[in-house]
């Protein structure tokens, strides 16, 4: 969101005291020219003049930073009018009648318009560090809580890793062919399960750090859906998914590989906690400004505590299920991060039989 | 087999190349293993492998380095391991004449698959006039493809796509090579007109282009067709 917001506020760019020299001079160069010309095509209306000269000195104070050369350009342009424009021309001569005053009033007005500009410039500047150390903010919050995560759900298989391996290794000419099967089998399990966790991590790191910012391009959403249900397939060879997706072929904006990701949590998800067996359903549905992707399961639904929290890491914690290791802590969280990157929305409920969750991406990202 | 096949793996982490090398003998494979990109090299070059199982990441040259100094003077398969996800490392050593890629970490199973299928594909050059496999038939001599029995009308275009992907099944053809050949060396890279293409080829051969059974989508890579069937093929779940 912050990526977009920036954008709104059309700063100044910052130049340096020579650049904002030269755009003055343009400015006022250009002022001159003009203001020649309408001199000689109108030669009765001085009005002119002074109104070009005026309209420099706004896009002067606009375009330059601090009042100085705003008003510097003002004064100079006083002499400039009195100088080429009055009579006696080419010559100075301020005793001309209301002279002092159209002096005057030019230069207030520069004043008056330069103080306003730069007053607003520095309101802007103050929004953007504002929001900037919001966005540093919810980074760093989103930072820990991952770390937090990671450090919470890495630790369980590794322990088990370690403690099988172990066991094995030291108990190794006491047991039987049973129990060795058994602890292999089990330090298999606990290293894919840390594999698919890597893989998660990994994905984040697509994930401009600095800004949320992702780098999409054009991807066919049947594709997409298929690949994920390949690779889920390597994972959990027994598990049921009907996936269906709209007649017409759709393209729409993404990381491919992220989306995969958020996909493959979801349906993993819906595999692990339903708690049930039946098949677990994906939906693609083409509505006008989005694609909608959701996964249903026939299971056991997700507590009300819960809900309030999905998508937060702070839920971790409070699952003291036995399958708590396989908490839906990281994953969930990154889905939000990814989902959150490509401007769509991801949400997760309740339907009559078992949960549902929906991710949206826009067709178009601005 | 009367000799028995020799494999060249290049690798250097030995917890890999151990296993990799006890999956492979159990296979009745010949192993040959080299740790560095030069040894691997060498060895290339004095015992002619049949086929080189080649590490990306190796600790003397780049990976990518010795494909193209194998690929200079021999057309032995290379099979690419990497750690690398990122599909762009997978397109250039594609593109740089590796045969087909693994991604780490991989199963024995899935590995062994893949070893059949280039080695199939380099001693079975020969026109074939059809290719069967689940229930998807393509008859190159008389232009008819046909699912299940069903005859599937298809374009010009997608004919020939068909084609290339099933001359190569169970090969992964990158984008660019798909593109090349269908569309010949000008055509800009932009590759919409090969998905809408594959899209349109979905909707006619498959039962639910959401989850296909003959085309694969390799996403940022390109696309892999069903291994065919072939009457004495010992094919191995994976």
């Amino acid at each position: 969101m912050s990526v977009l917001t920036n954008e709104k506020y059309s700063l100044p760019k910052e130049h340096s005291t020579l650049g904002n020299i030269a755009i003055a001079f343009a400015y006022f160069l250009t002022a001159t020219a003009l203001a020649t010309l309408i001199f000689h095509l109108v030669p009765d209306n001085k009005g002119n003049v002074y109104i070009i000269y005026l309209f420099a000195m706004i896009l002067i104070s606009k375009y330059t930073n601090g009042y100085v050369y705003g008003i510097v350009s003002s004064v100079i342009a006083v002499f400039c009018i009195n100088y080429i424009f009055t009579y006696p021309y080419f010559a100075f001569n301020f005793t001309l009648d209301g002279y002092p005053l159209t002096y005057t009033v030019m230069l207030s007005t520069t004043l008056i318009i330069s103080t306003m500009t730069s007053h607003l410039t520095e309101q802007g500047l103050i929004i953007k560090k504002h929001e900037s150390q919001l966005r540093e903010a919810a980074l760093e919050k989103m930072r820990a809580n991952l770390l937090r995560a990671v450090s919470h759900d890495l630790r369980t298989p590794l322990t088990g890793i370690i403690g099988n391996s172990a066991s094995y290794l030291e108990n190794g000419s006491r047991l039987s062919a049973v129990d060795k099967d058994e602890l292999v089998r089990s330090i298999y399990s606990d290293a894919n399960w840390l594999l698919n966790m890597v893989e998660n991590l990994l994905t984040v790191t697509r994930i401009q750090v600095d800004s949320l910012q992702i780098s999409t391009s054009l991807e066919s959403v049947e594709e997409v859906v298929s690949e994920s249900l390949m690779r889920l397939n390597k994972r959990h060879p027994k598990a049921e998914i009907h996936a269906r997706v709209p007649d017409e072929v759709l393209f729409i904006p993404m990381d491919a590989i992220l989306i995969e990701q958020v996909i493959i949590n979801l349906i993993e998800n819906a595999i692990v906690h339903s708690g049930s067996d039946s098949p677990i359903e994906l939906t693609v549905t083409n509505l006008p400004l989005e694609v909608s992707f959701s996964i249903k399961d026939y299971g056991r639904g997700i507590s009300p505590e819960r809900l309030l929290t999905l998508f937060d890491n702070s839920a971790i914690n409070i699952d003291d299920s036995p399958d708590c290791r396989k908490g839906m802590g990281i994953g969930l969280s990154i889905c939000k991060t990814i989902i959150t990157a490509h401007h769509g929305k991801i949400y997760g409920e309740n339907h009559a039989e078992g949960a549902v969750f929906t991710f949206h991406l826009p067709k178009e990202i601005k | 087999m009367n000799h028995k096949t020799t494999i060249l793996l290049i690798e250097d982490e030995r917890n890999i190349s151990q296993f990799i090398t006890t999956s492979l003998e159990s296979e009745h494979y010949r192993v040959v293993t080299a740790a560095t990109g030069e040894e691997g090299l060498s060895l290339a070059a004095s015992i002619c492998p049949d086929v080189i199982l080649l590490d990306l990441g190796l600790p003397d040259i780049d990976g990518t380095e010795v494909i193209t100094q194998v690929r200079a003077w021999t057309l032995a398969p290379i099979i690419v391991l990497s750690a690398r996800s990122k599909e762009e490392d997978k397109v250039s050593a594609l593109d740089l004449g590796a045969d087909d890629y693994l991604t780490k970490p991989f199963g024995t199973s899935e590995l062994m698959a893949r070893i059949r299928t280039t080695l199939r594909h380099t001693n079975n050059q020969s026109g074939r006039e059809c290719f069967n496999t689940g229930g998807l038939c393509i008859d190159y001599e008389k232009h008819a493809v046909t699912v299940d029995g069903e005859e599937v009308h298809l374009t010009q275009i997608e004919f020939k796509l068909l084609c290339l992907l099933s001359r190569n099944s169970g090969k992964v053809l990158t984008y660019s090579y798909i593109m090349e050949n269908i569309w010949g060396p000008y055509m800009d890279s932009n590759n919409q007109i090969l998905r809408v293409n594959m899209a349109n080829i979905r909707r006619k051969i498959e039962k639910n282009p959401a989850q296909p059974r003959y085309i694969f989508t390799e996403i940022g890579v390109g696309y892999r067709m069903l291994d065919e069937e072939l009457p004495d093929s010992t094919k191995s779940s994976t």
